[in-house]
C-alpha cells in the first residue's frame, strides 16, 4: 500500500502510532524530531489543543536515503488517544504501512491499553484491514514508573497470542524509541515487492 | 476496502502535469497539487514566477487530513460529498476538490487570481485528473524490488537509527 511516485522517483510509507490517550506517542516522534539530523527531516505538524493534547495528528515525514534509485521516505503519524476523539483517529488509519502501538505501563491504565487495541481492531476493519494483515509492533512505554506493571501483563491484554515485536521504552528519555521504529520500518519495508 | 495505490508514471504522469500546468496558466495560481487520500504528493507543478512554496508534504498531509473529516462530517448530515473547498485570507488561498474517489487536487492562490477562474478551471481540471487516476488504478504497474532493494534499506535504517 506504499505510495510509489515513478516520476520523482519516490517510494512513501505511512507508519502511524496508535495507543490510549496519554500513553507517549507524541513524545515517541518528538523524540525522533530532536535526534534525526536536518535535510533526514521535514517541519514536524502537530494539530494539538492548548494543554498539548493531541486533537487530530502530528506528523513527521523522514528521508530513509535513496536505495537503489528511489528515494525512500516515511511519514509518522500519532492519533489523537482520547476516547472521544475516535472519528479522526478513524481517518488517520486511512492507507496505513505499518503500526506502533504504544502501551502504557501505568498499573491504572491496563483497561485503557486494551480498549484501545480493541478500538483499533475496529478502525482497521472499517478499511477492510486486519491487524495480523499489518506489520504491528508493540511499544511498552512508562517502564521507569515506580509501578510499571511487567511487560508480560500489559502484552496479554493487548497481544495475548505474542504477535508482536515488544519493545520497552521511556520515550521521555529516548529509550527504546529508535528501536521501535527501526523495527517498524524493517517490517514495512521487508513487503515491498512481496505482495 | 483496503486503499489502492495510486501511482501516475510515464504518459500519465505527463499528462497530469499538463493539466496542472494550464490549470496553473488559466487561474494565475501559483501552486496545484495532485495528492492522493494518504497525503503523499503524485504530481506538482509550480508557476514560474511563484516563490519558494511551504513544505509539500505538510501542506498535502494537512489537505488531505481536512478532506478527510470533510467527507465524515458530510457523512454524518447524510450528504455523499461536500462540494470544492475552499479557504481564503487576506493574501493567499486554498482551493481543494476532489478528483475521484482517491486522490485530490489542490490550488494555492494569491490575491491577483479570481477565486471564480480558481473554481472554474480547478473544476474542470478536477475532473480531468480524475479520469487520469481512474486510468492508472485500472492498470498499475508492478514494482519490481528484489531482496537487494530490502538489504540496502536495512543498511539506511542502521545508520539513521543506529544499530
Amino acid at each position: 500500500m506504499s505510495t510509489i511516485n515513478f516520476a520523482n522517483r519516490e517510494i512513501n510509507f505511512k507508519i502511524v502510532y496508535y495507543g490510549p490517550g496519554l500513553s507517549g506517542k507524541t513524545t515517541n516522534l518528538k523524540w525522533i524530531y530532536g535526534k534525526i539530523p536536518e535535510g533526514r527531516k521535514g517541519e514536524m505538524v502537530s494539530l494539538a489543543t492548548e494543554d498539548e493534547r493531541t486533537l487530530f495528528f502530528d506528523f513527521l515525514p523522514l528521508d530513509l536515503g535513496e536505495v537503489k534509485g528511489f528515494k525512500t521516505r516515511f511519514h509518522l503519524y500519532t492519533v489523537p488517544g482520547q476516547v472521544f476523539y475516535n472519528a479522526s483517529r478513524k481517518l488517520i488509519l486511512r492507507g496505513v504501512d505499518g503500526i506502533v502501538f504504544v502501551a502504557d505501563s501505568a498499573p491504572g491504565r491496563l483497561r485503557a491499553n486494551a480498549e484501545s487495541m480493541r478500538n483499533m481492531r475496529e478502525n482497521l476493519a472499517e478499511y477492510g484491514l486486519k491487524v495480523e494483515d499489518l506489520p504491528v509492533v508493540l511499544q511498552v512505554n512508562k517502564r521507569d514508573l515506580p509501578d510499571a506493571l511487567p511487560v508480560e501483563m500489559v502484552q496479554a491484554v493487548v497481544d495475548p497470542e505474542k504477535r508482536f515485536p515488544v519493545f520497552e521504552a521511556v520515550a521521555t528519555e529516548g529509550k527504546g524509541v529508535f528501536e521501535t521504529l527501526k523495527e517498524v520500518s524493517r517490517l514495512v519495508l521487508a513487503r515491498v515487492g512481496s505482495t | 476496502m483496503v486503499e489502492p495505490s495510486l501511482v501516475l508514471y510515464g504518459a500519465l504522469y505527463e499528462r497530469a502535469m499538463e493539466v496542472l500546468e494550464e490549470t496553473l496558466r488559466e487561474t494565475g495560481a501559483r501552486y496545484g497539487l495532485l495528492i492522493d487520500r494518504k497525503g503523499f504528493v503524485l504530481a506538482h507543478k509550480e508557476a514560474l514566477w511563484a516563490p519558494k512554496p511551504p513544505p509539500l508534504d505538510s501542506l498535502a498531509t494537512l489537505v488531505a487530513g481536512n478532506a478527510a473529516a470533510t467527507q465524515a462530517l458530510a457523512k454524518l448530515l447524510g450528504e455523499v460529498r461536500f462540494q470544492e473547498l475552499v479557504h481564503q485570507g487576506e493574501r493567499m488561498g486554498l482551493y481543494v476538490d476532489e478528483a475521484g474517489e482517491h486522490a485530490l487536487l489542490l490550488l494555492v492562490f494569491d490575491e491577483n487570481a479570481p477565486l471564480g477562474k480558481v473554481k472554474l478551471y480547478g473544476k474542470r481540471a478536477a475532473e480531468a485528473l480524475a479520469r487520469l487516476a481512474e486510468e492508472a488504478l485500472a492498470n498499475p504497474p508492478k514494482l519490481s524490488l528484489d531482496t537487494q532493494y530490502r538489504e540496502e534499506a536495512k543498511a539506511l535504517l542502521d545508520e539513521l537509527f543506529g544499530n
